[in-house]
Formats: structure tokens, C-alpha cells, sequence
């Protein structure tokens, strides 16, 4: 049957449980031996995991986005992008918590932050929310798992349940809404209320994590959805509407750039101490590279430039390369954020501006678990394209109508 | 005949039955809002501490000798590549060196304490800003947030000898697990030991940090600020003094008398592990 009409799966299946299984020997030493098999240090205490969280839940945004716009503005031609989006990022909210669980020092602690409360810590705040969200995204993917035509013939009774929560949708979505506007902005607060990290230690970095993660979250439910049409070779979603999508990632990703233009000019006029040297190791220093060429030119004008076009944006290819390159801009962004604010400390000692600088190499552990994280995500997508109704053909055609009435008015009359 | 119940009252209905939880847990977080960040105090110690524990470090009469940080490693059981009180050198002139040996400061205003997502880390009421070993996740945040860099994470099990026992002294405290953050209490053994016995910290030996003791030129001093006869109140009130980054607002508890007659020596006594 399918497996035989899509010859890749096989291959496919088995380089990522290849790539999962390396990366459970290295999630085993990790609980073996303990975080000295990573890379990070006293200095360093941050890494690539840390990145991976920030990344993961930011390119999740597009659940909450796309449901809020669904079940609460009513924009029902978005309908047929609501499971998909739901699905990824329930994707990366469980990709995050599997880097989480590696990071903490005693994962078995994991649910400490829910029973001993400190709500004067964004990262409480974060993990309450993230713990909250997660089980509104599994609320909202419940019906699809209820739809499953297998479900309905080998459990129809748990089928119907599940899609009972189909009722719950607009409430689901505002709270997702809710919570997603606090913690994805307190991502950014994690670093901007901290005085000892002059880079970022402002109160603008929770805005411009929250503007990027509603430009790239989306991106990354076109490119899923996009990959999904390539994958099971026909048209999922019409594609006025992923080319509405597009547009309104244009615009995100060119009023999140303007954001941080304003936010790096600000900062080089303070003369705080450490925010000139940070800026310098971003602008012309040790970061050049990932920040002017991957966040600004790359992750940032470029995908704007495209999406904003509307001839360059029809065309497919550059659809999907300019969503690629948003949810690539968004992942740099934030290896940055995290890195120069853990290389650029405040100095403590009379006469020193900044702390010497640190090193931080990822070693092969951090490498080949963050490797197995992606595959999982990637993994679970795949068989779900495939076992799970992601994309109804009644909501692609409602939402065909409803975009040929938006073009057409006259002919409607 | 039992009543059909519509959408909109079941929505209802479903809606009332989960805010009732809601409105309790944000009134809870609303009184823990009003409150410090600080935790209840432990049997024994009223709220409102009548101490005001300080530590006041000489730089001129520092020589360098570093006995401080052997006896905390001892007496505290630290492993030695991660000191909880380190000596750094602040300068190098021609006729030698300025020190700055540098414990945790105790902030008043302890950007460790806010971010800690589960409490682990609390000011006590006397000012000490102490751990809770069995409630750290080990999630490093307050390792970003601290300005001064006096925490450290156990990336692996230590289990090997410390090298400083029993030279320096012995160790008065379990030695931590791995996967936790540690810092300097101001040896908070000592003080509390010292307290129920009567003894003033600060004056006896017993009750006094061990890098306070252990300082053979008399360059560290420690005791209460609240107490106009200590010490440290005299110090403070005879003496120019300053402390590390006040510009954050995190107003340290350790100062540092700046040092006047110029340059201490810089020859470092014989004895060494």
C-alpha cells in the first residue's frame, strides 16, 4: 500500500533512527557521567541545548497563530492549516522539553518549578506555561487522532471521545493564545532582565522574541505543510491561502527586523558597559558570521524581501526557500542571543569593564542528542503525514471557495 | 426524565468548573508576589533577623597568601577547580600586587534569588543567601544571573580526596551532589552553631567563617552590622570602603576597605598543601 507508493519512507525511517539511536548513547552518558561530557563550563553555563529550547518553542508559534486566527478572528480560508500547525508545534513544545531534560542537572526534578513556585522567575513563569501550553496543544490535536480511520475502526469509542474536543476549540485557542503571548516574549525576558548580561539586559529582547517567533513559527508551518505536499505528491492546502500565509510572514519578519534595527542602534548609544563589546563581537568580532550573514542578510531581508514580493512569492520554490530561510534566521538569532550574552559578562573586578572571554565548543554529545531531537521531530511528522488525517479535503476546498471569492468578487454577484 | 444539557451550558459549566482552580492559583501567586522572594524561616529564627551578618575585606593588608580559599575548600569540602572564594588580582604595580579575594556577596538584592525557578536559592532573613541542595534543578539560570560568577555547577560526582583535609581543616558540611549548583554560605554552619551556643560570629572562632579565621595577616573580618560595637560597623564607619558593582543594585554584604598605605608585600608564607 503506501508504503510501497512512497519508496523514500523506508530509507527515510531508517536514517533517523539511526540519527536517534547515536543520540540515545550520548543521552546516556550525559545520565551516566554527568553534564562534564558537554561543552559548557562555570563560565559557559548555557549551550546548545539552551538554543535548541529557545529555537524549538519560538518555530512552534505557528500553533497559536494560525489557532487564534481560526477559532477567534474567524478566518476560516487559514482552516485546512490548523492541524498541521497544531501538530507542529506540539513538535517542537516536546522537542524543547527533550532538550530541557537533557540540560537540567537532576532531570528527575523536572516537575520542581510546578509544586515549589517562585513567581519571580520568568523561567518559573516559562515552565508553568510551557507544562500549560503543551497540554493545550495535546487537547487540540486530540480530534485529529479521533479522525484516524484506524482509530475509528480499532478503538471507536476512545475515537469518539477524542474528537469530542473539537467543542473546545475556541476556548483552547484563547488560552493558547493566552499563554503563548506570555512565555514566548519571557523567552526573551530570561536574558533581558539580567544586569550582569549588558548585552541583552533590556526589556526589548522580550518584544523582539515574541515579534520573531510570530514571523518564523508560521514559516515553519508553511514549510511543513509545503513538505508535505511535495511528499504525498498533491495539493494539501490551496495555495492562495499558504500564499496569504506567506505574505503575513513577510510582513512579520520586515516589522520584527525593524524591531531589532532600532533595538542595535539603541544599544550602541548607551555606553553601558559590556554593550559596545558586545556589540562589537556581534557586528566585527566572533559572531560576524552567524549574526550579518545568517540572522540579518540570510534569516532576515532576504525571506522578507521574497515574501513581500507578490510575483517572487508565487512561485513555490521561492515560497518554500524563503520559509526555509525565516525558520533558519530564527534558530541563529537565537544561538546568538544566548552565546554573546553568556561570552559577554559584566566585569566585577574595580577597573574591568567585561569579564575575560570565555570558550564553548559543543561537543559530540551535544551535537548528536540536538541531531536525535530533530529526528524525532522529523520522524514523528512523517508518520503522521501518513497515519493521521492532517489535512481535510473539505476544509481545503471551503477555504479554495473562499479564496477564489476573495480574488473574484464579481463573479460571487 | 433526565434534562438535556445544551453546548453553551456544558461550555459553561466546563468553563466555571476550571477557573474556580484558576482564581485560587492566582490569588496564591498574587500573595506570593506581595511577599520578598524569600523563604520562611527556619524553626528558631524570627522573621524579622535581628542580625545583619557582613564581611568586610582588608585589601591593603591582603598578601596574597591564599589560606583563605585552602580553608574553605577544606572546611566546606569544594572541590579545588571550582573555589567558592577566589583570589583575584585586582592589580599589578611596580612594587607588587593588589588582591581582591572574592567570596559570594550575600546581595541585599540577589539576582540569583529572582530567577531561581523553584526557590532553591532564598535570602534568609539575617541576609544570608544560602542553597537548597534536595530542590535545585540544576537549570543554571542563577549562574547566568549572578554578576559576581561566585556559583558553581557540579558537572560530574567529585568522589576523590580533598587535598586541602586536614591541612586546612575538615569538612563541616555533606559534600553536594552531582547535577547541582553550590556557593559560599558564609560558612552558615558555623554561624548557627555558634549562635545556639552563645557565641558572637565574628569574635569566636567557632562561629566565624572558616576564610575569616584561617587569614593569617587579619586582612578578613566578619560579624553584624546591626551591632554598632562590631568590628565590621567600626571598620566601615572609620574606614573608605567599597564594593564590587554597586551600579547593579544588588548591594553586596561584603566590602572591601580599599587599601592606603600603598602596597603590601607580596611574599606569601612558607606553608602549602
Amino acid at each position: 500500500m503506501w508504503l510501497r507508493r512512497h519508496p523514500y519512507l523506508l530509507p527515510w525511517t531508517a536514517l533517523l533512527l539511526a540519527l536517534l539511536a547515536v543520540g540515545g548513547i550520548a543521552a546516556f552518558q550525559v545520565y551516566s557521567r554527568g553534564l562534564v561530557v558537554t561543552g559548557m563550563s562555570d563560565e559557559v553555563p548555557w549551550g546548545l541545548w539552551i538554543a535548541v529550547d529557545l529555537s524549538a518553542i519560538g518555530l512552534g508559534a505557528g500553533a497559536f497563530l494560525l489557532s487564534a486566527a481560526i477559532h477567534l478572528l474567524r478566518l476560516r480560508d487559514f482552516q485546512p492549516l490548523g492541524r498541521v500547525a497544531v501538530l507542529v508545534g506540539l513538535l517542537g513544545y516536546t522537542s524543547a522539553v527533550l532538550a530541557l531534560l537533557l540540560d537540567l542537572g537532576r532531570p528527575e526534578r523536572f516537575w520542581h518549578p510546578l509544586v515549589f513556585w517562585n513567581p519571580h522567575s520568568v523561567l518559573w513563569e516559562i515552565t508553568m506555561c510551557v507544562v500549560l501550553y503543551t497540554g493545550v496543544l495535546v487537547l487540540e490535536f486530540a480530534p485529529v487522532v479521533g479522525q484516524a480511520s484506524w482509530m475509528k475502526s480499532r478503538l471507536p469509542r476512545l475515537a469518539r471521545l477524542l474528537q469530542r474536543g473539537h467543542a473546545l476549540a475556541p476556548a483552547l485557542a484563547l488560552a493558547g493564545l493566552f499563554l503563548s503571548l506570555l512565555h514566548q516574549s519571557s523567552l526573551g525576558a530570561t536574558y533581558g532582565v539580567i544586569p550582569s548580561r549588558p548585552l541583552w539586559g533590556n526589556p526589548g529582547t522580550a518584544v523582539l522574541f515574541l515579534a520573531h517567533a510570530v514571523a518564523a513559527g508560521p514559516a515553519l508551518t508553511l514549510l511543513a505543510t509545503l513538505g508535505a505536499e511535495r511528499v504525498l505528491g498533491r495539493e494539501v492546502v490551496p495555495l492562495p491561502t499558504l500564499l496569504r500565509l506567506g505574505r503575513f510572514v513577510g510582513i512579520a519578519l520586515a516589522a520584527y527586523l525593524y524591531m531589532r534595527l532600532w533595538d542595535i542602534l539603541a544599544m550602541s548609544y548607551t555606553h553601558l558597559p559590556g554593550r559596545i563589546e558586545g556589540l562589537e563581537m556581534l557586528t566585527g568580532g566572533l559572531l560576524t558570521g552567524p549574526f550579518w550573514i545568517g540572522e540579518i542578510l540570510l534569516g532576515g531581508l532576504i525571506p522578507a524581501i521574497l515574501l513581500l514580493i507578490p510575483r517572487l512569492r508565487e512561485r513555490p520554490g521561492i515560497l518554500a526557500l524563503s520559509s526555509f530561510l525565516t525558520v533558519a534566521g530564527l534558530v541563529v538569532a537565537r544561538w546568538d542571543v544566548n552565546l554573546s550574552s553568556m561570552f559577554i559578562r559584566a566585569g566585577y573586578i574595580p577597573g574591568q569593564t567585561v569579564a575575560p572571554l570565555p570558550s564553548y565548543r559543543p561537543t559530540w554529545v551535544e551535537w548528536t542528542t540536538t541531531a536525535a531531537i530533530l529526528a524525532y521531530a522529523l520522524l514523528s511528522y512523517t508518520w503522521s503525514l501518513h497515519l493521521l488525517p492532517l489535512f481535510s479535503q473539505e476544509q481545503a476546498q471551503e477555504s479554495a471557495k473562499l479564496a477564489r471569492r476573495a480574488f473574484e468578487p464579481s463573479a460571487e454577484r | 426524565m433526565q434534562r438535556k444539557i445544551s453546548r453553551r451550558e456544558f461550555l459553561g459549566l466546563l468553563a466555571a468548573a476550571g477557573l474556580s482552580p484558576l482564581a485560587a492559583s492566582l490569588a496564591r501567586l498574587w500573595n506570593r508576589l506581595q511577599t520578598a522572594p524569600s523563604r520562611a524561616a527556619p524553626e528558631g529564627f524570627s522573621p524579622q533577623s535581628p542580625h545583619r551578618w557582613v564581611m568586610v575585606i582588608d585589601q591593603g593588608g591582603c598578601i596574597g597568601c591564599n589560606y583563605c580559599t585552602y580553608a574553605c575548600l577544606a572546611v566546606n569540602d569544594v572541590r579545588p577547580d571550582a573555589p567558592w572564594n577566589k583570589l583575584l588580582i585586582q592589580a599589578e604595580l611596580a612594587g607588587g600586587r593588589i588582591y581582591l579575594p572574592q567570596p559570594c556577596m550575600h546581595c541585599e538584592h540577589p539576582p540569583c534569588v529572582s530567577v531561581c525557578p523553584v526557590g532553591a536559592t532564598y535570602r534568609r532573613p539575617d541576609g544570608l543567601v544560602v542553597m537548597d541542595y534536595d530542590r535545585c534543578i540544576g537549570c543554571r539560570y542563577c549562574m547566568v544571573a549572578c554578576p559576581y560568577e561566585t556559583r558553581h555547577f557540579n558537572w560530574e560526582q567529585w568522589d576523590g580526596p580533598n587535598p586541602y583535609v586536614p591541612d586546612f581543616g575538615a569538612p563541616e558540611v555533606p559534600r553536594r551532589s552531582r547535577g547541582v549548583v553550590e556557593k559560599c554560605t558564609f560558612c552558615l554552619q558555623r554561624i548557627e552553631r555558634g549562635l545556639a551556643l552563645g557565641l558572637t560570629p565574628g569574635v569566636d572562632r567557632e562561629a566565624t567563617p572558616a576564610c575569616v579565621t584561617e587569614c593569617p595577616v587579619q586582612a578578613r573580618f566578619f560579624g553584624d552590622l546591626n551591632d554598632p560595637q562590631s568590628t565590621v560597623s567600626r571598620l566601615l564607619a572609620e574606614r573608605p570602603s567599597l564594593r564590587l558593582r554597586e551600579d547593579l543594585g544588588t548591594s553586596p554584604r561584603v566590602y572591601y576597605l580599599t587599601s592606603l598605605a600603598g602596597v603590601p608585600p607580596t611574599t606569601p608564607p612558607e606553608r602549602r598543601p
